[in-house]
């Protein structure tokens, strides 16, 4: 995919409102079996009698379909290249079957990077919300993006 | 359904350490897990990869964390009387995983304090270390996990 999106694109302030895609309790139980098999993530029945009172995302599950709407939105056009870390993950609200999750993306800070001419670095705020606007997941990430070529 | 189990809040006192040897990864389940979630070119696309400031094919990092998720579950978590995450203070991505690496997880457990407000349960901050064959560490996590109290589940 062409390149759109360097790193001179992004502004502090700027929002990005991306979705949506609604989960079913297949995909729950199917990325928890793999990766997460907590009862509560992977058995119904169990899950009733489990604190949460019924089937929640493991929420790796929830970070990864936000990655996946982040993509999705703009991520896949931009000349990103990784990143070096996330801080302050927080899970503030269970992802029941049925949710439809949506992402926020808002940028903190850009700075370009002192040892490297051709990069620099992009704090966003990311979060992941459900249908009825609550907030069910949010990070602070990094991201490293190559800035705009001088010919361009 | 919490109680019962095999370890509570009290079996992860700080300075506990436990080392896992973890899976090593196949170029088809780097693409597979990149493919659903995070289908970035140096995740999904070998060649298009090398071109890339990687130089190769590389995991998404949160498929490194999940399969280190993994490894814990099966080594201990499903076990636990666990209540969930609440946060990940941090998580650094050191080091590109690549195909063919094989990954070693240690695990510390850095406090653990039981909670003001319920009586029944407490936080445990863990740091998990990750690390490949050549000993090179690819990521760090420093994560809470609650426990219940072995008192209150026994």
């Amino acid at each position: 995919m062409a390149i759109k999106y360097y790193w001179e694109d992004f502004r502090p302030e700027q929002v990005f409102e991306i979705g949506s895609r609604t989960l079913t309790a297949r995909e729950i139980i199917g990325f928890a079996r793999e990766y997460d098999p907590q009862y509560y993530h992977t058995d119904e029945q169990a899950a009733k009698n489990s604190p949460f009172g019924g089937l929640i995302a493991s929420g790796w599950h929830t970070v990864s379909i936000g990655m996946r709407l982040l993509c999705d939105g703009y991520l896949l056009e931009t000349s990103c290249a990784g990143s070096p870390g996330i801080d302050e993950l927080k899970w503030t609200q269970p992802v029941r079957p049925g949710d439809t999750l949506s992402f926020r993306s808002t940028v903190l800070a850009a700075s370009p990077s002192r040892s490297k001419p051709d990069r620099g670095s992009v704090k966003f705020r990311w979060e992941v919300l459900n249908q009825n606007g609550e907030v069910v997941c949010s990070m602070i990430g990094t991201q490293i993006y190559l800035r705009r070529p001088a010919a361009s | 359904m919490a109680g019962g189990k095999k370890y509570y809040f009290e079996d992860f006192p700080p300075g506990m350490r436990v080392e896992l040897a973890g899976p090593t990864l196949t170029r088809e389940e780097i693409i597979e897990f990149a493919k659903r979630y995070d289908p970035q070119p140096f995740h999904v696309d070998e060649e298009e990869a090398k071109h890339s400031i990687f130089g190769g094919l590389v995991a998404s990092g949160w498929h490194t964390v999940s399969l280190c998720m993994r490894l814990m579950c099966d080594a201990y978590l499903l076990d636990a009387a666990s209540l969930g995450s609440p946060e990940v203070k941090r998580v650094q991505w050191k080091h590109p995983v690549r195909p063919g690496d094989t990954l070693k997880l240690r695990m510390e457990v850095l406090a653990a304090q039981p909670s003001r407000s319920k009586p029944d349960r407490g936080v445990v901050l863990h740091r998990w270390e990750v690390f490949n064959q050549r000993g090179e560490c690819v990521m760090t996590l420093d994560g809470y996990g609650m426990f219940l109290r072995r008192e209150a589940g026994s």
